[in-house]
Order: C-alpha cells, then sequence, then structure tokens
C-alpha cells in the first residue's frame, strides 16, 4: 500500500493509454492503478462541465434502431478520463435511439471484469470498453464476442484482436512525430538550433513511443540538435522541479518538448520563475489550459499536440452504427474498419478555437 | 559512607570517559560524515558542468527544491526520533495543497490559502495523534490509513483536475522579485523551520521528552511523562510541517494537484535515517535530516545538468543511499 | 558415571593465556580456564570481571586477540557458533534466544531440522525426539508442540538446554540460569544439571549466588578485572569468606549498614496504602510507610510483590483501594499523579522499565524534573547537568561524569542512576523493585548504605526483594506475601531467613 502515491501518478501517466504496440506497460501500471481502487472512493462526475465534443451530426443521425450500449472505463481520477466519460455520456444523449449503460469507473480489474460480465448479462446491444489494462481484460472482450455482442475497444488495447470488433485508440508515436515537425519547421533555418526534451514518466512505454517519435522527426532537420532529456512524472510538483533543472543545465535553447500538458503547468511556472522567454514551447495531449495559454499567446507555449478523449464521443458514433447494422459515412467501405488510430493534431494560436471545446481541465 | 568499590572500575571508568567525551561529539561526527558525502558530490558537480553548477542561481535552485521536502523531513525526524513512523505526510501535502488552492479557498487570497494549507496539515496530524495515542493503533498501520484517506478525500476535491492559483501575491512569492537579498522566501521559511526543529529538539523539554519516548517509552512514562500525551503532539507537529509544505508547494508550483507530494514519506524517512536519525528512535538529528535532503537534491541536481536518464539516477541514487550510510556507520563506529 | 578420584581426569577443554580488547577496555588479560569432562566448573566474578567476554570467547561469538584453546586435547580456533556447536559447545544465554513464535519442537531443532529429501521437515521425528530430550532433562510435562512464548521462564531454560542437547554436545554454558527462576524451579534446574553430568557432560555455571555454587559446584574459577584470579578451587570446601575476598576484597559480613534503633513514628505515614487490590493478583492490602523507615516486602516470584508496586506507583490501575501521600489521596492508575504527588518507582526491569540506555548519566537523571530546569519549556541544560551531577555524587555514582553514557554503567551504578532521578525530583516516597538484581557482591553493599541513608534522611521507602537476606538485613519493618496475600508482619529483627522461607512456603505445595 505505501505505492499508493505511485499508482495515483501511474494512473495518470497511463492516461493517454496505449497504442496497439503499448501492451507491455499495461500490467505494470494498472497493477498499481489497482492499488488505488481500494483507497479512493468513486467520485461522482462534474456535472456542470460544457460538453467537450463539437456539434458536427455524426455520419448517420437519422433515429434508427434502438441500441444500448454499455460503456465501462477506469475510474475518471484525472481530467483526461474525465472528458472520456463526458464526451461518451455528452454523444450518447444526442442521439434519441442510443441508451447508454455507464459502469462507475474502477481501477481495480477484477471489479471492471465484473462490470463487464454485468452488462454482458443485461445482454446491450454493443460494448464499449476502455480497460483499466488491456492484456488483463482479453479474456473478458472474447467472452463479450462470443456471446454476440460487438466490442468496441478504447484506447489501451486487447492483447488479442478476437477480443474487439474495432479499436479506436490515440497515437503516441504520432504525438512526438508531430511535436518534432512543428518543431522542425519553426526553427527552420536556424543553424545549430538546440531542442530540449520533457518526458513522462521513463518506465512507460507510451513515453518511449513519444520520445521515439519526436527524435525520428528531428532527424529530417539536420540544424537542430537535442540537447537535453529529462523524465518528469506527469504531475505539475515534478514538472516544475525538472524543468527548473533543466533550465539551470541549459542556458540557452530554441525549443521544448513537453510530453504532457500537466506537467506543463509546472514547467511554465519553472520557466516563468527563472524568467526565460528565449524559445517556443510544446505541449502535449491537449488541456484546455494549455490551450488558453496558446490562444492568450503571452507565454513560451506556442502548441500542443492531441490526445484527444473525444475518442469517446467516436467510439459512441461507432457502437450505435454497429448496433443498427450500419457503416460509416465518407468512406467507400460498407463495414466499420477494425482498428481506428487517431491524428494526433497540433493545436496552436491559427487554429485553437477549432479545438477549445475539446481541452479538458 | 564506604568508599565505592573500584576494583573493577578502573578500565571501565576509562572507557566511560572516552565515550562520553566522544558521545557529546557524535551528532557532530555523523553529521561530518555527511558533510563529506555532500562535499565529494560538490567536488562532481563542480568538475563536470562547472559553470551551470557553481553558479548563484544554481545554488538557488538546490535549496528551493529541497525546501518542500526539507520542512516535511523536520517533522518527519520527530516522529522518527519517537520512535514512530508517519507515512501519510506526502498524502497530507497533497490534500492541504488542493484544498488550499480550491476555488472558494482561493477567494480569501493569500491568507486564506496560507491557512487552509496549515490548517488542514496540522487537522490531519491531529487524527494521526489521535489514533495513535489514544486509539492506540500501530503509527504504521493509522498513518498508512491516513494516506490511504487523505490521498482519495484530495482526489474526490480535485476530480483529478490541476487546481490553478490565481492569488498573484501567492504566485509572485516564488518569482524572482521576491527574494530577499538573492534567497528565495521559501527556503527562508525552510531555514527557520529547521532552526526552530532543531532548538526545539535539542534545547526544549519537549524535545528531550521525544528522545525519552523513542528511547524507551516504558520507562519514560514510569519516569512521569504523559507518554501519549506527546505522541499526539508529535505527529500534530508531523501534520503542522506537511501544512507548511504544502503551502510551499503551491507557491512553488502555481496550483495544487492530487499527486502532490508523492512518495515524499519515503524521500523524507531515507534522508532522516542517513542524517543519523534512529529508526528504532531515541535519537534524532536535525542537521542531518537537512543534510540528508540536501545531499538527495544535490545528487538530484547533478544528474540533471549531466543529463543523465531516470534509470541511470536511480541506480546511482540507491548505491548513493547505501554508500551514505556506510561511510556514516564507519564514522560512528570510530567515534564509540 | 562418578567422577574417578584417583588422577586427574584429562581436561575436556583449556583455554589458557585468553586476552580480549575492546575499544578502550581489556575484558580479558590472560585468562585461564580448565574444565574436566562431567564437572560442573562455575565461573565467579562480578559484573565486568570478564565472564561474559570469556563464554562468548568459549561460544565462538568473539575472537580473542591471543591465547591457546584446546579441546579434547587438539587445539583448535572457534571461528564462529557453529564452529563452537560442531565441537559440541553449546551455550545457554542470560537472554534466552527462543523463538516465541515457535513451537517447542521447532525450537530444538531450529537451523538442523530432520528432513526428507533434505527440505520436508519431519515433523513428527522432531517431536519425538524433543519428547525424549525433555524427559531425559526430567521435564516431560513440557508439550513439544506448544508455542515457546506461552511458556514459563523456566519452562523456556529446559528448552533452550533440550536444544544444546538435541546437538551432539559435551559443555554446556549456563550465563545465571537461575536468575530468573524461583526456589522450587531452582532445585528443578539442578537435577537436570546432575543429570547431565551423570552423561559425561561437563557444565560451566556462572551465577551470582555462591550458595548455588555450593551445592551443585566441583570447582570454581574466580576472575576479577578479566584476570583469573583463582583458577581450580574446590567449590564445596572454599570458605565463603575467600570466595568474596578474592572477587572483592572485601569481607561480606559488612554488607548491611546498621539499622537505627526502633522507634515510634507518629503522625502521617509518608505513604499509606488502604484496600488496595487488583483481581487475580493480589488481595486486599493495607499497607504504610513513615518517613525514614524502610519496609520490606518478602515473597515468592508470583505472590504480587511487583505488582502491588506498580499498582501503587499507578502503573497498574487498581480494582478497589486507595494511596495516599503525606494523607493526600491520589488518582487511581496515574503514574503521573503518583510522581507529582512524590512516589518514585526505581522497577525490576532497570534496562526496560527505567533507562534510557541511549543517553547519558544527566539525562536519564533529570528526565523526571525537566519541567524544574525549563521555563516555557526552553531547558536550561548547564542548571540541569549541575543539579544532576549533584544528585549523583550524592549517591557516589561512578564515574562522576553526568556525560558518560548510562549503558557504559555498571549495573550498580545504572541503579543509582535510577535512584538519583527520584532523588533530584525530591521524592517522599521510593518504591525499589528488585534493586540489586544484577548487582555484584561488592555493589550491593554500597547500594544498602545508599537506600539506608536516603531514608535516615526521611524518605519512606518500600523495599520488594525475591532475596530474603535482603529484605532482613536492609528493612525496618517486613511484610511477608503469600500467593498476594498478607501472612505476616513484624520488625526485621524479629525475623529470620528460615522464618520467612516458612511463611513464605506455608501452604504451597512441596516442590
Amino acid at each position: 500500500m505505501p505505492k499508493t502515491p505511485d499508482s495515483a501518478r501511474s494512473d495518470t501517466a497511463a492516461r493517454p493509454g496505449s497504442t496497439r504496440r503499448g501492451l507491455l506497460f499495461g500490467g505494470a501500471a494498472v497493477s498499481a492503478t489497482a492499488l488505488l481502487a481500494a483507497c479512493t472512493s468513486n467520485e461522482p462526475t462534474k456535472k456542470d462541465k460544457t460538453p467537450a465534443t463539437d456539434n458536427r451530426p455524426a455520419a448517420d443521425s437519422a433515429p434508427g434502431k434502438k441500441v444500448t450500449i454499455g460503456f465501462a472505463g477506469p475510474q475518471a481520477d484525472h481530467g483526461w478520463l474525465n472528458a472520456i466519460n463526458e464526451n461518451a455520456r455528452n454523444r450518447a444523449k444526442k442521439y434519441a435511439d442510443v441508451t447508454l449503460d455507464i459502469t462507475e469507473g474502477s481501477n481495480d480489474t477484477a471489479a471492471q471484469i465484473g462490470q463487464i460480465q454485468t452488462l454482458i448479462n443485461k445482454k446491450v446491444d454493443v460494448l464499449v470498453i476502455l480497460p483499466t489494462d488491456g492484456k488483463a481484460l482479453t479474456q473478458t472482450g472474447l467472452a463479450a464476442m462470443k456471446a454476440g455482442i460487438p466490442v468496441i475497444n478504447l484506447d489501451r488495447a486487447f492483447a488479442s484482436p478476437q477480443a474487439s470488433r474495432c479499436y479506436v485508440g490515440g497515437d503516441n508515436y504520432g504525438m512526438g512525430l508531430n511535436a518534432g515537425r512543428y518543431i522542425g519547421e519553426k526553427l527552420k533555418g536556424k543553424a545549430g538550433a538546440k531542442v530540449v526534451e520533457l518526458a513522462g514518466i521513463d518506465s512507460l512505454e507510451l513515453t518511449r513511443l513519444r520520445t521515439q517519435g519526436f527524435d525520428d522527426a528531428l532527424k529530417n532537420y539536420p540544424n537542430i540538435t537535442k540537447v537535453a532529456r529529462q523524465a518528469a512524472e506527469f504531475t505539475v510538483e515534478s514538472g516544475q522541479a525538472k524543468m527548473a533543472q533543466l533550465l539551470q543545465a541549459q542556458p540557452q535553447f530554441d525549443a521544448l518538448w513537453n510530453h504532457d500538458d500537466d506537467q506543463g503547468v509546472g514547467a511554465l511556472r519553472a520557466i516563468a520563475q527563472a524568467g526565460r522567454k528565449d524559445f517556443l514551447m510544446v505541449g502535449g495531449a491537449g488541456a484546455k489550459s494549455a490551450m488558453d495559454a496558446i490562444k492568450a499567446d503571452n507565454s513560451v507555449l506556442k502548441a500542443t499536440v492531441l490526445y484527444p478523449p473525444t475518442m469517446s464521443a467516436s467510439a459512441i458514433d461507432l457502437a450505435r452504427a454497429l448496433g443498427q447494422g450500419k457503416g460509416i459515412g465518407g468512406i467507400a467501405e460498407l463495414e466499420i474498419p477494425a482498428s481506428l488510430t487517431l491524428y494526433s493534431a497540433v493545436v496552436t494560436r491559427e487554429n485553437v478555437d477549432d479545438y477549445l471545446p475539446t481541452g479538458f481541465n | 559512607m564506604t568508599p565505592p568499590d573500584l576494583t573493577k572500575a578502573a578500565p571501565a571508568q576509562v572507557a566511560a570517559k572516552e565515550t562520553a567525551s566522544k558521545g557529546s561529539s557524535r551528532l557532530d561526527v555523523r553529521n561530518l560524515s555527511l558533510l563529506g558525502v555532500l562535499a565529494v558530490l560538490i567536488a562532481v558537480g563542480g568538475i563536470t558542468k562547472p559553470e551551470q553548477f557553481l553558479d548563484t542561481g544554481n545554488l538557488q535552485l538546490v535549496l528551493t527544491q529541497a525546501s518542500v521536502i526539507g520542512v516535511v523531513t523536520v517533522g518527519m525526524t520527530f516522529v522518527i526520533t519517537s520512535g514512530g513512523i508517519d507515512l501519510s505526510v506526502g498524502a497530507i501535502v497533497a490534500l492541504a495543497s488542493v484544498w488550499a488552492t480550491t476555488v472558494a479557498t482561493q477567494e480569501y487570497g493569500f491568507a486564506g490559502i496560507l491557512f487552509t494549507a496549515v490548517l488542514v496539515g496540522t487537522a490531519c496530524g491531529l487524527v494521526n495523534g489521535v489514533l495513535i495515542a489514544y486509539g492506540r493503533l500501530v503509527p504504521f498501520i493509522a498513518t498508512l490509513a491516513m494516506l490511504a484517506a487523505a490521498r482519495g478525500l484530495a482526489l474526490q476535491i480535485t476530480e483529478g483536475r490541476t487546481q490553478m492559483v490565481t492569488v498573484n501575491s501567492v504566485l509572485d512569492l516564488g518569482l524572482p522579485d521576491a527574494y530577499v537579498l538573492g534567497i528565495p522566501p521559501l527556503v527562508l521559511v525552510f531555514a527557520a523551520v529547521t532552526v526552530v526543529g532543531r532548538l526545539l529538539l535539542n534545547r526544549t523539554t519537549f524535545g528531550r521528552r521525544t528522545v525519552a519516548v523513542g528511547g524507551n517509552a516504558e520507562a519514560a512514562r514510569l519516569a512521569g511523562i504523559d507518554v501519549r500525551r506527546q505522541r499526539l503532539y508529535l505527529y500534530l507537529l508531523s501534520g503542522l510541517c506537511c501544512g507548511i509544505a504544502a503551502f510551499l508547494l503551491i507557491v512553488l508550483s502555481g496550483s495544487g494537484q492530487n499527486t502532490n507530494g508523492n512518495l515524499y514519506e519515503l524521500d523524507a524517512i531515507a534522508a532522516a535515517i542517513i542524517g543519523g536519525t534512529l529508526l528504532t528512535g531515541g535519537r534524532g538529528t536535525i542537521v542531518g535530516s537537512v543534510l540528508g535532503v540536501l545531499v538527495f537534491t544535490t545528487i538530484t541536481n547533478i544528474f540533471a545538468l549531466n543529463n543523465l536518464q531516470s534509470d541511470v539516477q536511480q541506480i546511482a541514487k540507491g548505491a548513493i543511499i547505501v554508500a551514505a550510510v556506510l561511510v556514516q556507520r564507519r564514522t560512528a563506529h570510530d567515534g564509540t | 558415571m562418578p567422577p574417578d578420584p584417583a588422577p586427574p581426569p584429562t581436561p575436556l577443554l583449556t583455554m589458557s593465556r585468553i586476552t580480549k580488547t575492546f575499544p578502550g577496555v581489556r575484558a580479558l588479560d590472560g585468562v585461564d580456564l580448565e574444565v574436566r569432562p562431567a564437572e560442573v566448573h562455575c565461573l565467579l566474578g562480578q559484573n565486568g570481571a570478564g565472564k561474559s567476554t570469556l563464554i562468548k570467547v568459549l561460544a565462538g561469538a568473539h575472537h580473542p586477540d591471543s591465547g591457546r584453546i584446546t579441546w579434547a586435547g587438539e587445539t583448535v580456533t572457534l571461528k564462529s557458533p557453529t564452529a563452537a556447536m560442531r565441537l559440541g559447545i553449546a551455550t545457554i544465554y542470560q537472554e534466552l534466544d527462543l523463538v516465541e513464535g515457535l513451537s517447542v519442537a521447532e525450537n530444538v531443532h531450529l537451523g538442523h531440522e530432520p528432513t526428507t529429501a533434505g527440505f520436508l521437515v519431519r515433523r513428527r521425528t522432531a517431536r519425538t525426539t524433543t519428547a525424549a530430550l525433555l524427559t531425559r532433562l526430567g521435564h516431560p510435562e513440557i508439550d513439544p508442540n506448544r508455542l515457546v512464548g506461552t511458556l514459563s521462564a523456566a519452562q523456556q531454560q529446559i528448552v533452550s538446554m533440550a536444544r544444546a542437547l538435541s546437538h551432539d554436545v559435551r559443555l554446556i554454558v549456563m550465563d545465571e540460569p537461575s536468575a530468573a527462576l524461583d526456589p522450587d524451579e531452582v532445585d528443578n534446574l539442578f537435577r537436570t544439571v546432575a543429570s547431565l553430568t551423570a552423561d559425561g557432560v561437563a557444565v560451566v555455571y556462572i551465577s551470582h549466588r555462591l550458595e548455588e555454587i555450593r551445592r551443585i559446584g566441583d570447582r570454581v574459577t574466580v576472575l576479577k578485572d578479566g584476570r583469573a584470579v583463582a583458577v581450580g578451587l574446590p567449590a564445596r570446601s572454599t570458605p565463603t569468606r575467600d570466595i568474596v575476598a578474592l572477587m572483592t576484597g572485601r569481607d561480606v559480613a559488612y554488607a548491611f549498614p546498621d539499622r537505627p534503633a526502633p522507634q515510634d513514628r507518629p503522625g502521617t505515614p509518608a505513604l499509606h496504602v488502604q484496600g488496595l487490590c487488583r483481581t487475580g493478583e493480589f488481595e486486599p492490602l493495607d499497607l504504610t510507610v513513615h518517613p525514614g523507615e524502610i519496609v520490606g516486602l518478602a515473597g515468592l516470584v508470583g505472590s504480587g510483590r511487583s505488582e502491588i508496586l506498580e499498582t501503587i506507583y499507578g502503573a497498574r490501575k487498581p480494582t478497589a483501594g486507595q494511596v495516599a501521600v503525606d494523607g493526600r489521596q491520589l488518582r487511581a492508575g496515574s503514574v503521573r499523579a503518583a510522581v507529582r504527588a512524590g512516589i518514585g518507582l526505581a522497577p525490576e526491569e532497570r534496562k526496560a522499565q527505567a533507562l534510557l540506555m541511549l543517553e547519558s548519566v544527566t539525562r536519564n537523571v533529570s528526565v523526571s524534573t525537566l519541567s524544574r530546569f525549563s521555563r516555557a519549556g526552553w531547558l536550561d541544560r548547564r542548571a540541569e547537568r549541575i543539579a544532576a551531577q549533584q544528585a549523583t555524587r550524592e549517591i557516589s555514582l561512578r564515574p562522576d561524569n553526568p556525560d558518560a553514557h548510562v549503558r557504559t554503567l555498571s549495573g550498580g551504578n545504572q541503579q543509582k542512576a535510577v535512584l538519583a532521578r527520584w532523588l533530584l525530583r525530591g521524592c517522599k516516597v521510593l518504591l525499589l523493585d528488585e534493586p540489586t538484581r544484577g548487582v555484584d557482591v561488592g555493589a550491593r553493599a554500597e547500594l544498602y548504605a545508599v537506600v539506608r541513608r536516603l531514608a535516615d534522611e526521611g524518605l519512606a521507602v518500600l523495599l520488594v526483594s525475591s532475596e530474603v537476606p535482603e529484605v532482613l538485613g536492609l528493612a525496618d519493618r517486613v511484610l511477608v506475601l503469600r500467593e498476594g496475600r498478607l501472612v505476616h508482619t513484624s520488625p526485621a529483627r524479629e525475623l529470620d531467613e528460615h522464618r520467612v522461607l516458612d511463611l513464605v512456603m506455608e501452604g504451597s505445595p512441596a516442590p
């Protein structure tokens, strides 16, 4: 149990989830999160929040056959996970023909298995599952599929493709790649440019993917060198501490790639404390506070790379289409794709207004 | 009265005198060995990164980063000296920091934030103390329960969201303009807590009773000390330190978050132990604890300046803890 | 196997010119020891004479700096406790090293469990062999399955011996085995020792009690200041006077200070106990102690002596009854109330209940009087040190150094540190529980003198001791307890040891 604070942290960390490649870390992260579940109550989600999803109509918004969608996710103990729940809820409300049966989030694998079992027994039409641990819930996904209930696997991937009908998730490698490209373009033509990286928890696969993508992107810009990298812990406190050290270590650099907007709050604080303004900063995840800062354009933060929580709204769309036996519009396929990896868009001052509604607290 | 029996006294007495004369300086010996470790670290930092390491800004940075955990460690040192343990410090810091940064609290400005942080910390300490002193719970269990409960409450308050501080007077306290003669206010608070802690432990009846309770609780009770009340005060003190630390953390990070204070309990215990406080109680040194904190912070600083990655950092940190304790034990051994 | 009187048998163990130095102390300074097979060899000496160091060398726990050890004719080095054990040397320490949470059988076989395939413990075999060993020791009533923690001290000692015998042991070292035992248990112990020697096992027996050595010893080696001042004296025929002289250089006859003439003591008693009782421990008790008076409580272990003292002191809550100091009633069950009213306790377990072993003499002495040296919680450390030194000088605590660490003091001086604590506090009633336990003979006399002088200065003293001569020699008035009940009260000079023992044992089942 003394590990609990750690679990609180890795929970945050696990938030942006893993891609299909991200299965490795799942066990560790979730065994830690499972510990937390025993210690924390399930708090109600805040009701007064504005819907984060955009209001564009879904592929086929005409009412159809009634569909009951079961939704099971981890405990919403972090802004991003909160946003996932709210996006799902608000999306479902838009459809008169959709009933959403959402479980109380849990970080305990066993509890989540039980909750999904209940949903299967209730014979919901489609299941959307954001597993606490993709690997550990694979069997449950398989069971649902065998019971004839199509499963949409959200963000943290199952170990077997048979366990879900469709996977929807973010792209950590793409986050790093797009952050690197953005910085590369901004520093184009500047000889001997230096960049610094403030990474997330190093023991997580997603952190390595983000770093890998970033490094790969920088290879296209020979004028840029990455001079320092330190790993924080996805928390404000660690962001401040590590950034302060980085600023002391590097008296001059041109750009900063920070993996996470939450630790970015601390990083920005350290930057203000050091009185530094001589570089541009790119964040990650898409927190509302980061978008506000980008829009205001009064700090070094110029962009943030999304890991969109709207994926749960998309999952509801897909679930509804599956339940009604439809495809989705806009592509030639009759069937819904088996996998959907979301694009990690770069939010800048130019397009921030488009994305602001999706920013999470 | 007959002259005392000295038949066996000669060698033993000499030995006793030797021990005694060294005994009074023992803490200094211990501290010296830690100062040695610190000196080696400073040499390493100075050689590897002379420009960035040997720099006023870096000194300010190291001391500032040490302040929050340092204040927590002072409180922890008291608890450990009394033979107890407080596993809830990190969680209390988290709870106090988020409670003090809620929208409602921030309406009361600087005083509201400071007061709430200190009050919440002290209240948690009070609960710990009552459970341990009067509820007769083992400190390990009572503070573990507090750890879980405080983290849970912190999460409930924030819903996992980061609470930004909007009170400018609080924010400004963490900026260079607030430095007093080049010293960050956080460092001043840390220094003040250290001085008060040292005096309290070494020069007051409270400190003496703390040591007595830690050295032999039964003997202290039979000597007429109110052991339970003393325990209550000690956990209260630890909670108070957590409250102060929470305020410092709010100033430092400009926010409150439920993940704050992560693993502070382990860092504080480690710093106190390598500082020379006995985990079994009965002996404690505030200066040692603070040196322990500075050793850890300096290590982190040197690693960051040399751009070592976290895997290497963790391995090296573990090795340094073992080395510091070994060096210290050897020194202590020579001293007795 | 009765010892053969004709030629002296070949020694089983010879230790010659053993030296061992610790930083600042030469603990052993050329000690010789010779133990023959099947004999009980007694090792005598005051605390600090080097007994513990010597037996630790013998157990392989300490390595001598120089000297030679011969075992059954061969020179050996005892590298570790295991090496000593392998030769057949077992040591039973005063603080028994048993695991309380394990059963008797498990303890006996700890570290060398009978196994199948190298790891499966054959529990039945372990139980049978344990039962056999216990029977051999004359204690078949101890169940091998019982948890050691539930056994009495005497039974635990038997288990310790069984453990020693579970190895192929030829020499058993016993460090003050009778210290924690009642008289009838001591008899049992002696029978066990006799049966061991009958089997050819040699015993090195350490004790403070001369009369025990007379009863079971064959030969005696006396240690003083790390040297053997007498080797191999006949245990039964050497006059006590000579042995005491060898140990201390003083005559034991002067041990007790003169008692003042009996006098009427009118006025309010310093301590007045009325109807005090604790169910299951002792029955309602009335007693008074006047200023200047020493009252002794005599009784066996289990007669409720210590419980009475601790209840008077408030460390245990009484079922009923009152305690008054100078006529003022105390809040029941509150140590702080007792201390504030002027009661001081020197408890039985000095190290566990009274002393702060990591601290200096000053801090041990001042711990009950801190507020006197403080203003608003701020300590005047100089005043504290001076006052503590004054108190310790008054009772001749050695060394005369208030900064000395209390753990470096001898047992007698540690006890004086406890007395100085109450002296400094200026208490009116002093409760002494086994004040000379672990204190060597020479230092006892000094303690007796201190206690008497404190009484002469107006202190009321209530004394508990399991050593009848101590109660008789020191107290003015003696109360005899049996099974939690007061059975006799009279002036000490009207009693002798036999009478007290009769009173104490009367009605007790015959051992």
